[in-house]
């Protein structure tokens, strides 16, 4: 048998090495946009108004001058020592403006999992059930909706619109700079952790439009596979015997059905990790959500190039992780499968 | 006269298909007497599964459509059931095994747990009552039945009105019942398989706890739709033994659905012939085994391989079955009948009656010619 | 039918019996296709609006052009000019304009018209191109991929390769290549199409893998048929399916993809029409003038709903077994067939 501790830990161990030559590969490529392809980034560093020798200071500064294959050996030294450069323009150290940013994106995509999981799957489970009926009908509307609108608009609609209308917050993730320090620079929680009671309701407004505009834009991913996995499972054997045990039809659709569509639902929502990153760019732009995507943001449309490897970095391996979780989650709901 | 306990007059159910509409039953009618077993036996496409589904309202309605005739069961009229109330119906009431015991069994739940939740729900509608293992199947009185509460059984295997609210109270009060049930149906050392999925036993062994989950129920009415089929031949001679030796055991009727004419012969008391839909004999098993007043019925006997002979080529049938969607007018064997005749190709076909010329009144044949069966050659 | 009357006529057949013998066999061989569309009304929705937006954007194009040739001026099918200022600013939809116009006094509907061409000509395009660069890299990759041969060394290159792309997610890529690349049309198209082919190399190896091991490719190789005839009869017939459908449903990702790049900045020039600059340049009217930003936001949104109508039905009304191997091929192009054992059981 292919499950127990062990061969979970070598299939894990596995993956984490597949890891490795993933993230040099990232870097090769991103190495490659921000050095090679920009033309001449010390005239955007510098500033509008620089003159041509601080511009050539600017380049013997950063080493823009010498070969590229030595630009990039040096670079990836540094990184491997832990120096991850710094934002040229102002200074900042890239590594702490990631650490503090990434869990509050964190933050911001579980509560975003959480609204997909909790209004997504029971939509598909209504659509599935009552397949091909207007009940079908409304639901695929509804998250093909969701799916159509590009993320800008949506994010620009509920924070200029919605927001203000219904009295949410729009911007950022506390109304003031709170007064306690957060040691895990995720609002509700840093907010829990200082038992400041007020501090977290207001970080959990705060929290709402931000995680429901990346969650209903989304939702379209966990329905559809739900409602693709139930119809498959509803037919099965053991649904009927569920029935013919006498249970309501509730137990037997949420208890017997849909335990066993999870599965797929669960891989795909691993996978969507990777869109739902995409999503934290624009919508923490707009929201002003301290965020890695907001610092993605500004990185690459500011020629930040440490930053923009740093930030590719953490989005390639957080992609490959939530591919594993979610690889590692579809092998503890479903016995039949062996770790390989 | 002993109230049936399940009496389908008249069924016809269709099916609507993109190509067209099968009709899966014309005017089926079955009585089933408490204690007895009934078998169906017919060959593929015609309509044994529909018959087994339809009992229990398994049927999914969008597609399938049951167009008249009445199913009454331990005097419910069960069609006339709101949805919300059929739950109430199975379990308990009505109980099914299934085919393909891979598939019959949740592939995500232990086997204790789905035993258990069996149990559960019998005890819940038995609340109050104290448990013995082979009671006479008592009436239920439905409008007070229970349905087992949606959030406790959501999150647990069984529901709160059992003793103590700890999950191992729950779980020592419910062992005793499963591990009896399970010894029942002749498993064993029953608790080192308690914690395993079904993928991880055999085909024997599931289909035993499929029988051992059904009859846990304490239904009045158990539904076999093909319970052997799946099995291997050996396998398949001790899930049978079992089963006759519950039906020894345990007061409970049975529908016996089989292609299996070897099958029926050995477990049920009554038989019925299925057709394309139509059922077109119905009697004691040996008499219509012995006798039969159907020629389908006679051709199908004839052409079962007799062991240890070789007498040249079989004698089958010819021509096919027809499609559920093309069943021929009057009677449908008709176009296959050596007994043929004008007035067998005339819509309504022949309806099941007793058959002519002999007294015994059980013995019911869907043809016109059905003296002239004994005499075919 | 009229075939058979076709055939009974023989020599006698004129013109006109023939051409009703095959509209009546064409019409045979939709009638699955119409049946379907008509149990699926949101499907039905979906192609019709598909075939308005693609025929109204072909005929913005190409009308100009061919009037330039032929009469010698262009004849714009768009109401006003869509870069012509005028005086009337900032006015709410009326008859005169009707979808209003902004402070400049340019007119919204005719700028919504012309960015159609642009913009469902980057989704078509760009999907179809990685469709088939993706495409043709998973076919290679998953149907010669045997251990220590050429192939194999080729696979798992282009395994590697699509790997490292698939970790990044697909705005960031394209927002750091558009960056870097500087503003343009050109550039930003690049930047798209290098985000979007690997999803398709991992689709396609996923499919083909389902199908190599089939029992029905197994016996046709088996009974020595060659090698090109099993793929273009078993594979790629089964291919067809899963991309048709995923390429449909990409459309609208791409156009969504693309005009976020213009809304952010680093896209088109600000003077070609676009709907993703129209909704950045409109950002802060919302709530004074919001037909300027729903206008364009409207279009994007029912061009990728109808496309995303079409191809979701399609997905329900093609092959279930489509939509098993879309599972499968999700799963990462590494990993062993564990998921695709289990997607499978």
């Amino acid at each position: 048998m292919g499950r127990n501790k062990s061969d979970l830990i070598v299939f894990v161990g596995k993956r984490l090495l597949q890891l490795l030559p993933v993230v040099l590969g990232v870097i090769v490529i991103t190495f490659f946009f921000t050095h090679v392809a920009v033309q001449n980034p010390c005239a955007v560093w510098a500033g509008a108004h620089a003159t041509a020798d601080q511009v050539q200071a600017c380049i013997l500064r950063f080493g823009l001058n010498r070969p590229l294959t030595d630009q990039f050996w040096r670079y990836l030294t540094t990184l491997l020592s832990g120096d991850w450069g710094a934002n040229p323009r102002g200074g900042v150290p890239v590594l702490l403006s990631i650490s503090s940013a990434f869990p509050a994106t964190l933050e911001l995509v579980l509560a975003s999992l959480f609204i997909m999981t909790v209004i997504g799957i029971p939509l598909g489970v209504v659509a599935a059930n009552g397949a091909g009926r207007w009940a079908d009908h409304l639901v695929r509307v509804f998250y093909l909706s969701g799916w159509a609108t590009p993320t800008y608009l949506g994010a620009v609609v509920l924070a200029i619109a919605v927001g203000p209308a219904i009295g949410l917050p729009t911007k950022g993730d506390f109304t003031t700079k709170p007064p306690f320090y957060g040691p895990t620079h995720m609002s509700v929680l840093d907010a829990l952790w200082a038992l400041d009671f007020p501090a977290v309701g207001d970080a959990l407004l705060h929290l709402v439009l931000p995680a429901s505009a990346l969650a209903l834009l989304n939702l379209g991913i966990a329905t559809r596979m739900t409602r693709t996995s139930m119809l498959e499972v509803l037919p099965l054997d053991f649904v009927k015997t569920a029935r013919m045990k006498g249970l309501s039809d509730f137990v037997v659709l949420y208890k017997h059905a849909l335990r066993n569509s999870l599965i797929s639902t669960v891989t795909i929502l691993g996978i969507t990790a990777g869109v739902l990153l995409s999503g934290t760019v624009v919508i923490e732009t707009i929201f002003q959500w301290p965020g890695i995507g907001a610092y993605a943001y500004d990185a690459i449309t500011g020629y930040n190039f440490p930053g923009t490897i740093a930030v590719v970095i953490v989005f390639a391996v957080a992609v490959v992780i939530s591919n594993l979780l979610s690889d590692v989650l579809y092998g503890i709901l479903d016995p039949r499968v062996e770790w390989r | 006269m002993v109230e049936p306990v399940l009496d389908v007059q008249d069924l016809s159910v269709e099916y609507e298909a993109g190509a067209g509409t099968f009709h899966a039953l014309t005017g089926v009618s079955v009585r089933l007497d408490p204690g007895r077993v009934v078998g169906i036996v017919g060959e593929t496409g015609s309509g044994k599964s529909t018959l087994a589904h339809a009992i229990p309202r398994l049927l999914p309605e969008p597609p399938a459509r049951i167009v008249s005739g009445k199913i009454s069961f331990r005097g419910v009229d069960v069609l006339d059931l709101p949805k919300w109330k059929l739950p109430l119906l199975r379990g308990t009431g009505i109980g099914m095994i299934f085919q393909e015991p891979i598939n019959s069994l949740n592939p995500a739940y232990r086997i204790f747990d789905q035993v258990a939740e069996a149990v559960a729900v019998r005890k819940l509608r038995d609340a109050g009552e104290s448990p013995t293992l082979f009671p006479a199947p008592e009436p239920h009185d439905y409008s007070k039945g229970m349905v087992v509460k949606s959030g406790e059984a959501l999150l647990h295997p069984i529901a709160t009105k059992l003793p103590g609210r700890r999950r191992r109270a729950r779980r020592e009060a419910l062992m005793q019942d499963v591990l009896d049930y399970l010894r029942l149906v002749r498993i064993n050392d029953p608790e080192t398989i308690l914690d395993l999925y079904p993928h991880e036993l055999s085909g024997g062994m599931r289909q035993r706890i499929m029988i051992a989950m059904a009859l846990s129920a304490k239904p009045s009415l158990l539904i076999a739709d093909e319970p052997t089929s799946a099995l291997d031949i050996t396998i398949q001679a001790q899930v049978l033994t079992l089963m006759k030796e519950l039906m020894e055991e345990v007061q409970t009727s049975i529908l016996f659905i089989s292609h299996d004419l070897g099958i029926i012969a050995e477990m049920a008391d009554e038989v019925g012939v299925l057709y394309a839909g139509h059922l077109v004999e119905f009697g004691p098993v040996e008499e219509v085994f012995a006798n039969p007043r159907h020629p389908y019925t006679k051709l199908l006997l004839r052409s079962v391989p007799a062991q240890y002979k070789d007498d040249g080529p079989l004698p089958a049938l010819s021509g096919s079955v027809p499609s559920l969607a093309n069943v021929p007018p009057g009677c449908p064997f008709h176009p296959r009948c050596p007994l043929m005749r004008d007035a067998c190709k005339t819509n309504p076909g022949p309806l099941l009656e007793p058959v002519k010329g002999i007294s015994a009144r059980t013995h019911l044949s869907a043809c016109y010619y059905s003296d002239e069966v004994a005499r075919m050659a | 039918m009229a075939s058979a009357t076709d055939s009974e006529l023989g020599v006698d057949a004129t013109p006109w019996t023939l051409l009703r013998g095959k509209a009546s066999h064409l019409r045979e061989i939709l009638r699955p296709f119409i049946r379907v569309l008509r149990a699926n009304p949101l499907t039905l929705i979906g192609f019709i609006l598909v075939v308005i937006i693609s025929t109204t954007a072909l005929l913005v194009a190409i009308v100009p052009v061919i009037s330039q040739v032929v009469l010698g001026h262009p004849v714009l099918l768009t109401p006003y000019d869509p870069n012509g200022i005028s005086t009337d600013y900032s006015q709410a939809p009326s008859l005169k304009h009707l979808l209003g116009t902004d402070k400049l006094g340019l007119d919204i509907f005719s700028r919504v018209l012309a960015a159609l061409p642009l913009d469902l000509a980057i989704g078509v395009g760009i999907a179809g191109f990685a469709l088939l660069l993706g495409g043709g890299l998973g076919l290679v990759a998953g149907y010669w991929d045997k251990p220590r041969t050429l192939g194999g060394v080729i696979s798992a290159v282009i395994l590697r390769v699509t790997d490292v792309f698939l970790a990044f997610p697909s705005l960031v890529l394209a927002l750091a290549i558009a960056a870097s690349l500087g503003r343009g049309t050109g550039p930003s198209i690049l930047a798209v199409l290098l985000t979007w082919w690997p999803y398709y190399v991992r689709l396609t190896r996923g499919e083909v893998l389902a199908v190599k091991h089939r029992p029905y490719v197994v016996a046709a190789r088996a009974a020595g048929v060659s090698e090109v005839r099993i793929l273009f009869r078993h594979v790629l017939r089964n291919l067809i399916e899963p991309l048709l459908v995923y390429y449909t449903l990409d459309i609208g990702t791409v156009i969504i993809t693309f005009s976020t790049i213009s809304f952010v900045g680093i896209g088109v020039p600000l003077d070609v029409s676009e709907w993703g600059t129209m909704v950045e340049a409109y950002e802060q009217l919302l709530l004074t003038h919001p037909w300027t930003v729903l206008a364009p936001g409207a279009a994007i949104f029912i061009t990728v709903l109808a496309f995303s109508l079409f191809g979701d039905g399609l997905r329900d009304i093609l092959d279930p077994r489509s939509r098993r191997t879309l599972v499968q091929a999700v799963a990462a192009t590494t990993l062993p067939g564990q998921v695709a054992g289990a997607a499978e059981a």
